[in-house]
C-alpha cells in the first residue's frame, strides 16, 4: 500500500558542488518536502529553479532574526526562488512545496532556514508559473558551493 | 509476514506502521466555497495537520473552528501572530474571537493564481484534558506584497475535536483550485 | 519498505509532574528525528533547556520571537530556554505546540536543528517563536531530554519521538 509520506530521492554530496537536481518527480503527490542539512563554502543561496525557468519569474517575502533583531524584507522578479540562506556552519533548511503538480494555479511555496550562528527565517516564496513541478534545481548562484556532506532529502506527502 | 503474525500473538517483533496518514481532502469547485469541513475525525490519532492551498475571494484570514459534534461558533477563541510583511517584522494578539484567523490572503488581485499556504498542527487534538493550540506556519508572495507568519490559536475548550469548520473571510468564499487535507499523526 | 515517518517513543507526565522528560537509546536507523511536545510548567517558566545525550555543553541558539505586542530576536550559548511551556499563571488547561526537526541526527557532523513553538494564552501575552539550534558535537544522537529549568512540568504534559527515514 502507498504510504502517505515517502521519501523520492537523497543526494549526498562527496563533494563541493553548487548545484543539485532532483529531476523525474513524478506527479503522483500533493505537496513535496525537501529537508536539507549541510554547510556552505560561504554565506550561499538556498534557490530552487523549477522546469528549467532560469526567467524573473519568482518573488520571496522573508521573515528573520539576526540574533539582535527581527525583521523583514522580500524580492521581486527573481530568476531563481530563495527559500533560504546557507552558512559555513551547520545549517537546517526545511521546504514545503505546497500542491506541486496543480496545472491551474501559481506554486507557493514555505520554508524554514536555519544557522545557529547567523540568522533564524522564514520564507514564502512565489513561482509564477501553472505548470506541474517535475524538476527542482537546487542552486548556490554567485559561485559558491554546497560542502562535501550535504544533505538533500526530497519526500512526497499524498493527500486522501 | 513473520513479524506480523509474532506480532499478533503479543512476542517478537510487532508490525512497523507509519504513523503519518491522510484523513481526508476537500479541494473547492466551480462557484467557490465558504466553509470547509472535516466530521466525524477520528479519535485515533494524537495529533492533526492540516495542509492548505488557498484562493480567496476577498482579502482577509481563513478562520479554524473546532468541535465535538457541532461545531462551536462562540467568542471562545484567541490568536496571536509573529509575521514579517515585507518590511518589518511584527506580532498581534486578539482575544474574544469567533474562530481563530489564520494566514492573511489577498483577493482577486494582485495575483489571482498565487495560492497562500498554512500547514497547520494540533497536538493532543482528542485529550480532554487540555484545552486545544493551534500553531501554523503559513503566508503568501505576490511579487511585491505578501506576509509570511507563524500563527498560534487556542480553543478555551478541553473537548476532543471530532469536527473542524474553515471558514472564509467575513461571509466571502475559498476560490475553486483551494485545497485543504487532513492528516492524523499517530503517538 | 521502511517506514518513512514512524513513532519511536511518548511521554506523558503523570500526577507530581516530571523535572525532565527523557528519550534513550534513540536507535541509529533512521535519518532525522522530530521531536514533537506539549507542556505546561508548575511554576512561572515559559522557556525549558534540551540535552542531546545527556550533556548540556555546546549548544548555541538563535531565535526570532512574537510575544502578542512585539517582535524581536535573541541569541544563547546554552540549551538552557530553547522550547516553550505555558506558564502557571496563564489560561488554566492550556499547554504549549512545539515541534523540533533534527535531520542527520546520527551523522558525523555538528548537530544543527530547526524548532517551532508557541503557547497560547486568553490575553495579549503569548509567545510564537522559531529557532535555529546547534549542537556542536559529531556524536550520533541516541539520548533527547527536555528539562525543567526550575520546577516541574505538570501532569497531561507529553513529547512524542519520531523517526524519519530516507529510503
Amino acid at each position: 500500500m502507498a504510504s502517505t509520506y515517502e521519501p523520492i530521492a537523497t543526494t549526498t554530496l562527496g563533494s563541493g558542488q553548487g548545484l543539485v537536481t532532483f529531476a523525474s518527480i513524478p506527479a503522483t503527490y500533493t505537496d513535496l518536502r525537501l529537508v536539507y542539512t549541510g554547510t556552505g563554502s560561504a554565506t550561499i543561496p538556498f534557490a530552487l529553479q523549477f522546469n528549467n525557468d532560469t526567467g524573473s519569474n519568482y518573488s520571496y517575502t522573508l521573515l528573520y532574526g539576526t540574533g539582535s533583531s527581527a525583521a523583514s524584507t522580500r524580492g521581486t522578479s527573481q530568476t531563481e526562488g530563495y527559500v533560504g540562506n546557507v552558512w559555513t556552519d551547520q545549517n537546517t533548511i526545511i521546504v514545503d512545496i505546497m500542491n506541486y503538480s496543480n496545472t491551474t494555479t501559481y506554486k507557493t511555496q514555505i520554508s524554514r532556514a536555519n544557522s545557529a550562528g547567523n540568522r533564524v527565517a522564514a520564507w514564502v516564496n512565489l513561482w509564477r508559473s501553472t505548470a506541474a513541478i517535475n524538476k527542482i534545481d537546487i542552486t548556490a548562484t554567485g559561485g559558491g558551493s554546497y560542502q562535501t556532506g550535504s544533505t538533500f532529502t526530497l519526500y512526497g506527502i499524498k493527500a486522501a | 509476514m513473520l513479524n506480523v503474525i509474532t506480532g499478533v500473538h503479543g512476542a517478537g517483533t510487532p508490525p512497523v506502521t507509519n504513523s503519518y496518514e491522510s484523513i481526508a481532502t476537500v479541494t473547492v469547485g466551480a462557484g467557490g466555497s465558504g466553509t470547509i469541513s472535516f466530521t466525524s475525525i477520528p479519535s485515533t490519532y494524537k495529533h492533526l495537520q492540516i495542509r492548505a492551498t488557498v484562493l480567496e475571494s476577498n482579502d482577509g484570514v481563513m478562520g479554524f473552528r473546532f468541535g465535538n459534534g457541532s461545531i462551536d461558533s462562540g467568542n471562545n477563541y484567541t490568536i496571536h501572530e509573529l509575521y514579517g510583511t515585507g518590511s518589518s517584522a511584527s506580532a498581534y494578539a486578539a482575544t474574544a474571537q469567533n474562530n481563530i484567523g489564520i494566514n492573511y490572503n489577498y483577493s482577486a488581485s494582485p495575483l489571482s493564481s498565487a495560492p497562500s499556504v498554512a500547514v497547520v498542527d494540533i497536538l493532543d487534538y482528542a485529550n480532554t484534558s487540555k484545552n486545544k493550540t493551534l500553531r501554523a506556519l503559513c503566508g503568501v508572495d505576490y511579487n511585491g506584497s505578501g506576509y509570511v507568519r507563524l500563527d498560534s490559536g487556542l480553543w478555551l475548550s478541553t473537548a476532543a475535536i471530532n469536527a473542524i469548520d474553515i471558514v472564509a473571510y467575513s461571509g466571502k468564499t475559498f476560490n475553486q483550485y483551494s485545497s485543504f487535507a487532513l492528516y492524523g499523526i499517530k503517538g | 519498505m521502511a517506514t518513512t515517518f514512524e513513532l519511536i517513543s511518548s511521554v506523558t507526565v503523570g500526577a507530581g509532574g516530571a523535572s525532565s522528560i527523557d528519550f534513550t537509546s534513540i536507535p541509529a536507523t533512521y535519518t532525522d528525528l522530530c521531536l514533537v511536545f506539549s507542556l505546561r510548567s508548575s511554576d512561572g517558566s515559559d522557556y525549558c533547556g534540551l540535552k542531546f545525550n545527556n550533556s548540556s555543553s555546546s549548544f548555541s541558539s538563535r531565535q526570532i520571537y512574537g510575544n502578542g505586542s512585539g517582535a524581536g530576536s535573541t541569541t544563547r550559548s546554552n540549551n538552557d530556554l530553547t522550547a516553550v511551556q505555558t506558564p502557571s499563571s496563564y489560561t488554566s488547561n492550556t499547554f504549549s505546540n512545539n515541534a523540533i526537526y533534527i535531520p542527520n541526527y546520527a551523522g558525523s557532523a555538528n548537530k544543527s536543528y530547526s524548532r517551532d513553538s508557541v503557547f497560547e494564552n486568553n490575553g495579549t501575552n503569548a509567545i510564537q517563536t522559531l529557532e535555529a539550534g546547534i549542537w556542536s558535537n559529531t556524536s550520533a544522537i541516541n539520548q533527547v531530554t527536555l528539562v525543567h529549568p526550575s520546577a516541574t512540568f505538570v501532569q497531561y504534559s507529553t513529547a512524542y519521538l519520531y523517526g524519519v527515514s530516507n529510503a
